[in-house]
């Protein structure tokens, strides 16, 4: 697994892959035409892949995101050093803190 | 810029409205819904100078000189059709993509805002009323008649707005100015916020003064999304050990310890970690009356510019024994499982 600030890529078993992931409708990417794992709404600064590749929402144990990434990719972000990523799927985890009675995204 | 980020710069615009075009965007929502254009167009500084100007029944814009309420054939009803059509054009599934693609990525952070202005103008308009329900469903009616110009970004960023399209007069005003109700004979414009500060993730965040100002002192102040009173904030310089154990309100109290900082505040209360492996280390700090707060403290992986590296703390479950398993909390595992190959 591989972890960029307060995203945590999770390698996932080809076998454990939800069978309609292949075919579910893919997250937009952005104006540059990356997959953005997160985004930073004040600043701008993206988790992000560039390349072939597909990110699902799926909503339970595999969500938020789906990445499946055919030829590897790499991850990048503004304030972080570029993560390579080798091919196969991933499962895409936001970093969460703790507040008593709820849970809130943590925004590095 | 493409579409979205001209609609989100929109939505979180600040600054003195655009009249100009603002009072052409209205004149031109009105034309394209088959109504006369209003007689009067009247800025107001905020939405609650609007509610106020609005508010009086006999004053000069109270209901009988304003007329009926034209929300409905303005701004809903057009709406409606346009979704419909593209609806129709794209399919449910294709439209699904579409709102995915636009007006959902802006949704949950304008639709936020609104309703905490919303929330705001209620609190501040209703305390100290002799009936407050009653003051509070009349002022909930009015605000039910407010477009919300900029505020519904997300929506116009799912249709087209361009010029000669029936959404056209909307989108300019969203583009040029805030909120505005839109009667009969009148239309009441309110100018744009001339503060805003959010957080990363988008939630209202200032800690020395308003998060969300108006020119006319109207104004909300929040820590990271949270709702604070101004006195609050402003009292927070001065904090000591001593008074943040003694605030009642946990929910202030944690507002108080993240703006003195975990770290002072641990120190000068002679705290020693609980745990510490090569994922970070663990602390707790006991609360009177309440769960202990219990942090994990992590070392950010990449160096910040000047070579240092900066430290953050996440709060975890009072639970929580190790700081590995705080740290893969936070990613929603458990501690066995949590081991990254790279982190930067």
């Amino acid at each position: 697994m591989y972890r960029q600030g307060d995203v945590l890529i999770v390698p996932l078993d080809e076998s454990a892959v939800p069978p309609h992931a292949a075919d579910a409708d893919q997250e937009p990417r952005d104006a540059r035409g990356r997959m953005v794992l997160a985004l930073g709404e004040v600043t701008g600064h993206a988790h992000a892949v560039l390349g072939p590749g597909r990110l699902v929402r799926e909503p339970g144990v595999f969500g938020p995101l789906l990445l499946h990434l055919p030829d590897g990719g790499r991850v990048v972000h503004e304030e972080h050093a570029a993560i390579p990523l080798p091919k196969g799927w991933y499962r895409v985890v936001r970093q969460r803190e703790y507040i008593p009675g709820a849970v809130r995204i943590v925004a590095d | 810029m493409t579409d979205i980020d001209v609609w989100r710069a929109a939505a979180a615009a600040t600054g003195p409205a655009d009249r100009v075009a603002a009072e052409a965007g209205v004149r031109l929502a009105y034309r394209a819904a088959g109504l006369a254009e209003p007689e009067r167009i009247v800025w107001a500084d905020s939405p609650r100078a609007a509610v106020a100007l609005l508010g009086a029944d006999d004053g000069p814009y109270g209901p009988a000189a304003r007329g009926r309420g034209v929300r409905e054939s303005v701004r809903t009803a057009p709406w409606a059709a346009e979704r419909d059509r593209a609806q129709r054009r794209l399919g449910p599934q294709g439209w699904g993509r579409h709102w995915g693609a636009t007006g959902g990525r802006l949704w949950e952070h304008t639709e936020r805002l609104a309703e905490r202005v919303r929330g705001g103008l209620v609190e501040e308009l209703t305390a100290g009323s002799a009936a407050p329900a009653a003051a509070e469903r009349s002022l909930r009616l009015l605000l039910l008649d407010a477009v919300l110009g900029q505020h519904d970004a997300a929506w116009l960023c799912a249709f087209d707005t361009r010029e000669g399209t029936p959404l056209h007069g909307l989108g300019v005003l969203a583009r040029s100015a805030g909120w505005w109700w839109p009667y009969e004979r009148l239309a009441v414009l309110c100018e744009r916020p001339v503060e805003l500060h959010r957080d990363e993730a988008g939630r209202l965040d200032r800690g020395d003064g308003p998060a969300l100002a108006f020119p006319d002192g109207f104004a909300l102040h929040a820590w990271r999304g949270m709702p604070v009173p101004a006195e609050f904030l402003a009292g927070l310089g001065t904090l000591t050990p001593e008074l943040i154990r003694a605030e009642e309100n946990a929910e202030l109290r944690r507002v108080m310890l993240e703006f003195y900082g975990y770290d002072r505040y641990l120190r000068e209360s002679g705290a020693t970690p609980v745990h510490q492996d090569e994922t970070g280390v663990l602390w707790r700090i006991p609360m009177p009356d309440d769960e202990a707060v219990v942090m994990v403290e992590v070392v950010n992986s990449t160096p910040e510019p000047d070579g240092t590296s900066r430290t953050y703390w996440l709060r975890v479950p009072p639970t929580t024994r190790t700081a590995r398993e705080g740290v893969a909390w936070t990613f929603g595992l458990g501690a066995e499982a949590y081991a990254p190959l790279r982190q930067t």
